[in-house]
């Protein structure tokens, strides 16, 4: 419950910020996958410091087999789609407080659109 | 009885930095290279990874990644009168025993040390004077020069993620960089680190003075980054648990994320971890070696390992102890002069003033390795005239903070109680409102500083422990006098509310409390076989198949932490032995 009221809160806010739909750039995505790169693999590949993001679209979160998740995320009970990872990269810690991703957030919108561009192209 | 392991090309003894580049080159070369590392093989997802990193008692405390003194450590004293007693918890210095070494657990801090160290003692001669050189200050210029080394200092740079600003590009001064250094070819591999805001403010006090701050060079990535090796950094998250610690977002340069990982893919590699080597054999002509004795620690079994080719890069204290216990080169006796074995230990020097500024909120458990600020205006500031003060070196000095922890970090100002009511109140006042502003002195070689073999006592291995002699000498307390002066100043013009001021340090060294991993020495670099124990190129001047590679190479200590110039002798070392050593075996110079 808890969580999905600041997911909805996260995104309204990101959509201010946003103003009028700027086109995402799926190249400009790729950068930005540079600050996740060093954790999470994008190919088919096995989880290395942090969970593989590899078929993320759709999944449980904190269920994949060779990663040991947080007792945050396992509890989360969310499945990840674009919505729900665009509310966690803008602020990991508010969105799933606990979890152990050790990473700031994203606070620029129109830089998680483009992420989310990239990563739903790569692998969806 | 040892048992007597097939054949290999290259042995490299401790896997950390050193170890780690030496490995990577010489694999690349076509060797087979097996590296034998006393510690486990950790990895930043099974063993740095949140929350079981943030573990205070686990690392600060008991130090987990460190050196385990139950099996071996050193006995310690200040003077020859005194009797050596073995250091039986770390304290003073905490060399790393893990894969990656103590670069898992090291802050980061990068400097390239100039001609005004590798030189020291033409050029002090030359601007003034002999005399001005105490006798007993047994500093001697390093066989190699600051042009020689740069392309290789940059090449470490690039392997560790190294954030800063050039200060000097081909000749050109930077703004914003330290106008002091010698020339860089490059860029630093990324842009300075954020500043943290006792930084800003010690940048801008410093400024008003007249000095010239600039952002400390560290191996904390500031963006993510790729180095030459394919290993790829996050961005530093300024998450403050980075000394002691390894880091879970692989934002710290260090060997098990930058290079052993490339190294890892080799069919030329093995690593055995768990190995520790306890001697170098020697042949019976006493000019080469034939490979290392190690025992495996979890079984106690002992194993000889036959090489073509030996490489010590077990950490500056362990290399010298394992070329004492070898029998390698001649002990150094500090009455005579003679040998050169354990020969100019070197240490650094330091003092700290705490300010106080009520109502501020610094934020001390956010900073990264090497956020902070740093002035060289009595360091590498060659025209900084040293005979007022009559000393040599310098002492860099810094603002600001990093690796504040929640539980050990309680600045509170001086005459608060040490515990109870009031201290709780003084804790919760001013943990948000202090800053420090340090220096970090250099340790000129002295006669009498030295390493050899305790007649008394053992480690677990049966063999003699490491006897350290240490103490400051007259040299540092100048220098200690005149850098607590310049701090001191810098802090009243800050105008805190409180301020704890620097003191120049005169008690004699201790093991206690820690000051830092910048142990130089003991198998010094050099031109002539009499002053020194391996040539420029870090080659036994006994046994040419034996290089002997870290800090322990250091004729003297700078002000600077060491890894900058450890890393390039490393890759210079590795450059030599692929392009001379390797076409034509035996010495690689002639004295
Ligand atoms: C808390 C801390 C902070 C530091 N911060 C900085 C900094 O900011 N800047 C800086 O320049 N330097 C810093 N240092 C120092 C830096 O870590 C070292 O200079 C650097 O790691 C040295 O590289 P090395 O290869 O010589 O030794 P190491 O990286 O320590 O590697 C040596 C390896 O050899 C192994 N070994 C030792 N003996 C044996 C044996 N008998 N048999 C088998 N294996 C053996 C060890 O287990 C270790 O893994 C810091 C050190 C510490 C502890």
């Amino acid at each position: 419950m808890k969580i999905s009221r600041i997911f909805s809160m996260t995104l309204l806010a990101g959509f201010a910020a946003c103003g009028p739909a700027q086109a995402a750039d799926a190249a400009h995505g790729q950068k930005i996958f540079a600050e996740c790169a060093a954790c999470h693999s994008a190919a088919k590949a096995p989880s290395g410091v942090g969970p593989s993001l590899y078929g993320v679209f759709g999944r449980k979160a904190g269920t994949l087999d060779d990663f040991r998740f947080s007792p945050a995320m396992k509890r989360a009970n969310i499945v990840w789609s674009r919505e729900t990872l665009e509310s966690y990269i803008a602020d990991p810690q508010k969105a799933i407080p606990a979890n152990r991703m050790p990473f700031g957030g994203i606070p620029d919108a129109q830089n998680r659109a483009d992420l989310l561009d990239y990563m739903e192209q790569t692998f969806k | 009885m040892a048992k007597k392991l097939k054949e290999v090309d290259v042995v490299i003894v401790g896997l950390g930095w050193t170890g780690g580049i030496l490995s990577k080159e010489l694999t690349d070369a076509g060797l087979k290279v097996v590296a034998l590392e006393r510690g486990g093989n950790r990895t930043t997802q099974d063993d740095y990874a949140l929350p079981g990193v943030r573990d205070e008692l686990r690392y600060v405390v008991r130090h987990d990644l460190m050196q385990n003194t139950a099996r071996d450590t050193l006995t310690v004293r200040n003077n020859i009168s005194q009797e050596a007693l073995p250091m039986r918890r770390l304290g003073s210095f905490l060399p790393g025993e893990v894969v990656g070494g103590s670069g898992v657990h090291w802050s980061g801090h990068t400097w390239r040390w100039t001609d005004m160290e590798l030189k020291v003692r033409s050029m002090y001669e030359e601007r003034y004077g002999k005399k001005y050189i105490p006798a007993d200050m047994t500093i001697q210029d390093w066989g190699v020069s600051y042009a020689e080394l740069e392309p290789y200092y940059e090449k470490f740079e690039r392997a560790a993620a190294v954030s800063g600003k050039a200060g000097n590009l081909r000749g050109q001064i930077q703004e914003g960089g330290n106008p002091f250094e010698a020339p860089r070819q490059n860029e630093y591999a990324l842009p300075p680190l954020t500043k943290i805001h006792a930084s800003e403010m010690f940048n801008a006090a410093a400024k008003n003075l007249g000095y010239h701050p600039f952002p400390r060079p560290s191996a904390n990535a500031s963006r993510p980054y790729t180095n030459q090796y394919g290993a790829q950094f996050g961005a530093c998250e300024y998450c403050g648990y980075c000394q002691r610690f390894g880091c879970e977002a692989n934002a710290k340069g260090s060997p098990h994320v930058a290079i052993i990982p490339a190294v890892m893919k080799s069919a030329n590699f093995e690593l055995r971890a768990h190995s520790w080597v306890t001697r170098v054999i020697k042949d019976k002509s006493g000019k080469r070696v034939t490979g290392v004795l190690y025992i495996n620690v979890l079984t106690g079994e002992e194993f000889e390992q036959p090489a073509n080719m030996v490489i010590l890069t077990a950490f500056a204290l362990n290399n010298v102890h394992i070329m004492l216990t070898s029998g390698i080169g001649q002990p150094y006796d500090p009455k005579t002069g003679k040998g050169v074995i354990g020969k100019n230990y070197c240490y650094q020097t330091g003092t700290s003033a705490t300010l106080f500024f009520e109502g501020k909120h610094f934020n001390p458990f956010m900073n990264a390795g090497g956020s902070n600020d740093t002035i060289d205006d009595f360091n590498t500031n060659w025209d900084f005239d040293r005979s007022k003060f009559g000393y040599i070196g310098g002492a860099n000095i810094s603002g600001g903070f990093n690796t504040n922890l929640p539980i050990g970090y309680r600045p509170v100002p001086r005459g608060t109680p040490q515990w109870g009511r009031e201290w709780k109140a003084a804790t919760a006042k001013w943990y948000q409102a202090a800053m420090k502003i340090d220096a970090s002195g250099a340790v000129m070689a002295n006669r009498y500083n030295y390493l050899d073999l305790d007649p008394t006592y053992r480690n677990a291995f049966g063999q003699p422990l490491m006897r350290m002699t240490f103490d400051y000498k007259e040299n540092e307390h100048k220098m200690g006098q005149h850098a607590a002066q310049v701090i001191n100043d810098i802090a009243k013009s800050m105008n805190p509310t409180h301020f704890t001021p620097a003191v120049a340090r005169t008690d004699p060294w201790t093991v206690v409390p820690y000051q830092s991993t910048h142990n130089t020495g003991g198998t010094i670099m050099g031109v002539n076989p009499k002053s020194s124990a391996v040539n420029r190129y870090l080659q036994s001047w006994d046994c040419h198949n034996l290089f002997v590679v870290g800090a322990n190479v250091f004729a003297h200590n700078s002000s600077y932490n060491p890894t900058g110039p450890v890393g390039a002798l490393a890759y210079w070392t590795a450059d030599a032995i692929r392009n001379q050593y390797l076409k034509n075996p035996g010495q690689l110079v002639h004295a």
